[in-house]
């Protein structure tokens, strides 16, 4: 018997041949719902391998290592109760952790509540920018909800689609998208002006498909307005929950895509790089939460044409939804989606 | 015959037609099938597989309410059909739902307050930011069968336990099943705090509130 | 997490190259493969040694593009940077902002 996990964390012991079971759900699973190739039996072997391998820690191979970016970087010590400023948090991130790119954030981590203070945002990027080496992006989410009551002027869609009241909800989402482009465009603009290196649009799609149009147009303006700006786009779920129903993207419905039909909507937006999601379900087995992740996060590796960075935390990609992953499954998961799931990064 | 008819109940509320929904109702009762057999076999299954198809993304709120719509119509024609002929219904299951207090988070409860909607389920949403007193006097107001909260965050996840102990210091922890979810909630989590049950997403919510309120 | 990650699967930033090869894929839209040859090339190494913080350090102190631990004297912060773009002939965004206000 070996120890792995659920979902949520605890510490179960299983079989080899219940986790090779496990992965081979999962990966049905998978298939089942985002309709993508299966793995081949090789990589559940490898998987299950990885899996079932009693030490504590793994890594990859020399040579497969990938690009680790760390989204909110900036934030997440002080989020430690850690009397920190941001620089410094940077600092750390490039000489302590060695990762390879961090990200200026505000504490509210949204383009709205950034707009009033972008004069400050601007000075903390520049000040970062004298005394950091890596490539350092400014990140936000795009988080749509803001525009609606009590947060800003349209009503409500959460509160009007459990009503019947769709034709209202519809408008004011589509009211709540300019919006958003219109911060996100501004934001992004004065971080890019002031010598960000990118721009991280994170946890795309939180408010549902509109979020993620928001997301995709402000891109393009981006783009447009300033051709080497570079955008990374992370997203929020493994499918673009569909609160709109009727919006689409270059002749395509933007609800319901999965990772490998996201990360084509971002490249003809002009995305440098892709951040899809997997999600957790904290009922079932770790080894079955990476069957799934790695397929769903393979193909949409090998249907991209742009470096995809897989999101690997908390309650995705294949790690525990807890506070305080446990080293086991988080490298297993970080070994996993380098080795297997073909990332360019996490 | 009516395996037929059942089939086209559940597809019409698939397609959220809701003209259809009744039409078939209607059929049924003039075809002299079981009102509660046409709803449980027939528009049932519908709404079953609507909720099916949310959880993978192969539909969506909008179309959604139109299904619910659609399922609320015809049960509508076929619970009244049934009353008037002496055939005991199954009395609704009432929920107060709400994002508990301290989290702003709407999209998810929405979510789950239109998935009940759609299956019957009577919702008395709260809102979000809900106090721990404001649950409790909802669900006394309205007897309710059970309180439904969600936590987005892992920093508002302790007002579920505020609710139950809440419930217990006032005698009422009998009266109602407390079911929770949201992002970082977990079954392990809902097991520690004695909550009755735990839903990790809105089509899970339906069945977990069906077998505890039954 | 973040140490668990690095230790996993990570490039190691500046102690080795993971910041150069992720400024390939942000600027240039480089795949993991692509960019990693694309920096071993500038910086005349074997791929295979490009995750290795003992020749990686050597290396990045003599090309002047910033160190984990440097010296004083060393290209820092900004000045590592500039020595980052013109070695692997891209355009670094604070770089360019940096020579417009003071040339």
């Amino acid at each position: 018997m070996v120890q792995t996990r659920m979902g949520d964390g605890m510490k179960i012991e299983m079989s080899e041949d219940e986790i090779r079971e496990d992965i081979v759900r999962g990966v049905e699973d998978a298939v089942d719902r985002a309709k993508i190739d299966t793995l081949p039996q090789e990589e559940i072997d490898y998987l299950t391998d990885l899996y079932t391998r009693p030490s504590k820690f793994v890594s990859v191979e020399p040579g497969n290592e990938v690009v680790l970016t760390f989204d909110e970087g900036s934030v997440k010590l002080k989020r430690l109760v850690i009397s920190i400023g941001r620089i410094p948090d940077l600092q750390i991130y490039e000489r302590v952790f060695c990762s390879d790119t961090a990200e200026l954030a505000h504490v509210d981590y949204s383009f709205k509540p950034v707009k009033p203070i972008i004069a400050e945002e601007q000075i903390e990027m520049e000040q970062a920018l004298l005394s950091t080496i890596l490539p350092l992006y400014y990140g936000a989410m795009p988080n749509l909800s803001l525009y609606s009551q009590p947060d800003g002027e349209f009503p409500n869609p959460a509160e009007l689609l459990p009503k019947g009241k769709i034709d209202e909800a519809q408008k004011a989402y589509e009211g709540m998208i300019e919006h958003g482009i219109k911060d996100m465009v501004f934001v992004s603009s004065k971080m890019y002006e002031a010598g960000a290196d990118g721009i991280n649009f994170d946890t795309t799609g939180s408010a549902g498909e509109p979020d993620f149009l928001a997301a995709l147009r402000a891109t393009e303006k981006l783009k447009e307005k300033y051709p080497d700006i570079s955008i990374e786009m992370g997203m929020s779920n493994e499918f673009v929950l569909g609160m709109h129903g009727d919006l689409e993207y270059e002749g395509t419905n933007l609800a319901g895509l999965y990772p490998h039909e996201q990360v084509k909507m971002a490249e003809k937006a002009g995305v440098d790089v892709f951040g899809p999601v997997v999600n957790i379900n904290s009922s079932e087995s770790i080894p079955w939460n990476i069957g799934r992740t790695v397929a769903m996060m393979k193909a949409c590796a090998e249907e991209a044409d742009i470096p995809v960075h897989a999101n690997v935390g908390m309650g995705v990609g294949g790690v525990p939804i807890v506070e305080t992953p446990p080293a086991d499954s988080l490298c297993r998961a970080s070994v996993a989606l380098a080795e297997i799931g073909k990332q360019d990064g996490l | 015959m009516s395996s037929e008819l059942f089939e086209q109940a559940a597809r019409s509320v698939v397609d959220a037609d809701v003209e259809e929904a009744k039409k078939l109702a209607n059929q049924a009762l003039e075809e002299d099938i079981p009102p509660l057999e046409m709803i449980e076999e027939g528009f049932t299954s519908g709404i079953v597989e609507v909720g099916r198809l949310f959880d993978r993304g192969e539909l969506f709120l909008p179309q959604l309410m139109g299904c619910a719509e659609a399922m609320k119509e015809a049960s509508g024609i076929l619970k009244e059909a049934a009353a008037a002929a002496g055939e005991e219904t199954a009395e609704d299951i009432e929920i107060v739902l709400g994002t508990v207090e301290g989290d702003v988070h709407d999209i998810g409860k929405g979510i789950v307050a239109s998935i009940l909607e759609a299956n019957g389920i009577k919702v008395h949403d709260l809102g979000t930011d809900v106090p721990t007193n404001e649950f409790i006097e909802k669900a006394k107001e309205v007897d309710a069968d059970v309180i439904g909260t969600s936590a987005l965050l892992t920093t508002t996840m302790g007002a579920n336990e505020d609710l139950i102990k809440t419930l217990e210091e006032e005698n009422l922890r009998d009266r109602f099943k407390v079911v929770v979810g949201g992002g970082p909630v977990t079954e392990r989590w809902a097991d520690k705090i004695d909550a009755d049950g735990y839903a990790e997403n809105a089509n899970e919510a339906v069945r977990v509130i069906q077998d505890l309120a039954n | 997490m973040v140490i668990s990650h690095a230790l996993a699967s990570g490039m190691g930033g500046v102690r080795t190259t993971g910041d150069l090869v992720a400024r390939l894929q942000m600027s240039e839209g480089m795949r993991i493969e692509e960019a990693k040859e694309y920096v071993a090339d500038k910086l005349d190494v074997d791929i295979a040694d490009m995750s290795d913080p003992v020749i990686m350090d050597e290396v990045r102190k003599e090309y002047g593009i910033g160190r984990v631990q440097p010296a004083a004297g060393e290209p820092k912060g900004m000045e590592a940077k500039m020595n980052i773009a013109e070695l692997l002939d891209i355009k670094i965004n604070s770089v360019e902002n940096f020579k417009d206000k003071t040339s």
